[in-house]
């Protein structure tokens, strides 16, 4: 099965045209990296996918789901990890988790969601309220959800934005370990050193078209 | 996905996060106070003339006072983006829409329970026959405004101008619900007999239906646009 399978997508607002005619495929596990200038249509592209937003035109499943008439399976096996944390200021480290686990249908045990908060840094921090977090503590929150959730498609919008050396290691691991259970995962990057490390292929999204990469071209400057 | 749940985390939420900053029910609480000293000191009235204009000024306060919180529930979700976390949530959209109009219903009602001696007291009432039925108004008229309410409170949550769009959509739509309660409230302090005034508690219940499960369909639709 295909993980996704993008058909002929466009997207524009009134005219402006921000992609054209995309068509790809993603197999299970590998890592897709997107690159491309800003207002290139990158994060259109992954809300798209991540099921926010409906494309103008053509189609796009995500394993074997068709992601606009199905959203609801779709959504129940993927998780979007973006700019916008998702976490309640009001609510502490724990509550978040529980409450965004809660929606998924899922309960975790307090020791699981310990372990998940000790292994990304942030163990300490437990009972801290949101509001009291940096934008760093955030992002790392947002991994144990994923380390929580074990979602099949990983959606990463800029996953190494304000992170520090450990923490961008800990993204990369959790990718590996998604890749590892046969899952999927999805980047939009400007970083393209560390996407690099990681990525099993890539795209260049620009003028509304993307460019596929290998990923020895990935590394080669005169692609980009 | 459990359904009973994803309700039961939605209250819970809104519960906690209201407890921790007390935003709503604070700023809900004053602007009702307001009202009613507005009112109170406007009006210099025997207990007779009260009672006539009485239920009127109860559902306006208790209307006006529940936009307000109508409005907060979903621009909390504003922050760091989490309407999009319920917009992309697998839960049944139903359940995080009962889960809101239950927690909006929870404000509101200890609102109305924390204000309503206030106007015994101001309009110097006598309702020890009546608190029973009062109770009764209150909550079906309060179940139906925080129905249609959450509804239009999710619709609007994206524009601009939200503060001003919400009261004047929302209004028209509640007016069914606020004469019947008004009429229901006026006989019970009246000390009607509970036949002259009960087509209007059957009104409220049959508003409370439609309104939520209307409500309940149009919901996904809207979180999803």
């Amino acid at each position: 099965m295909i993980a996704i399978q993008v058909n002929s997508l466009s997207k524009s607002y009134g005219f402006y045209r921000i992609f054209e005619d995309l068509s790809f495929d993603i197999h299970p596990g590998e890592c897709f990296a997107l690159f491309g200038p800003n207002g290139a249509g990158k994060t259109t592209l992954l809300r798209i996918l991540a099921t926010l937003q409906a494309p103008s035109s053509g189609q796009f499943n995500i394993f074997g789901q068709d992601g606009v008439v199905e959203k609801d399976a779709v959504r129940e096996i993927i998780m979007l990890i973006a700019h916008g944390s998702h976490l309640y200021d009001e609510l502490s480290a724990t509550e978040n988790l529980q409450f965004a686990l809660g929606l998924r249908g899922q309960s975790p045990a307090p020791p699981q969601i310990k372990r998940a908060l000790d292994r990304t840094g942030i163990g300490a921090f437990a009972d801290l309220k949101i509001r009291q977090f940096s934008a760093g503590m955030k992002k790392r929150l947002d991994l144990a959800k994923v380390i929580l959730a074990q979602p099949q498609l990983l959606l990463l919008d800029e996953p190494y934005n304000a992170l520090d050396h450990s923490g961008v290691a800990l993204t990369n691991q959790l990718i590996q370990e998604t890749l590892g259970r046969s899952g999927t995962v999805f980047m939009t990057t400007h970083d393209r050193d560390k996407a690099t490390q990681i990525a099993t292929r890539g795209g260049i999204l620009q003028g509304g078209h993307l460019h596929l990469i290998s990923p020895e071209q990935m590394t080669t400057d005169a692609i980009f | 996905m459990p359904f009973f749940k994803t309700i039961h985390w939605v209250v819970w939420k809104d519960l906690i996060s209201e407890w921790r900053t007390r935003e709503t029910m604070s700023s809900m609480l004053f602007f009702a106070l307001i009202v009613i000293l507005v009112f109170s000191f406007s009006f210099s009235m025997d207990q007779d003339a009260a009672r006539q204009l009485i239920a009127g000024i109860i559902w306006v306060a208790f209307t006006f006072t529940g936009i307000i919180g109508l409005g907060k529930s979903f621009t909390s979700e504003l922050q760091n983006d989490c309407l999009e976390s319920l917009q992309m949530s697998p839960a049944p959209k139903g359940a995080i829409y009962l889960g809101k109009v239950a927690a909006n219903f929870l404000f509101m009602l200890a609102v109305e329970i924390l204000l309503f001696p206030l106007f015994v007291l101001f309009f110097n009432l006598d309702v020890i026959e009546a608190v029973g039925t009062l109770l009764i108004i209150f909550f079906l008229a309060t179940l139906g405004l925080s129905a249609v309410g959450t509804l239009f409170s999710a619709l609007t949550v994206q524009i601009r101008a939200r503060e001003v769009m919400l009261p004047v959509l929302l209004l028209p739509l509640a007016v069914p619900v606020m004469i019947a309660a008004v009429e229901a409230t006026r006989g019970a302090l009246n000390g009607d007999p509970f036949s002259f005034y009960s087509q209007w508690i059957h009104l409220l219940i049959i508003f409370d239906i439609i309104f939520t499960v209307v409500s309940f369909w149009l919901f996904e639709f809207i979180l999803d646009s």
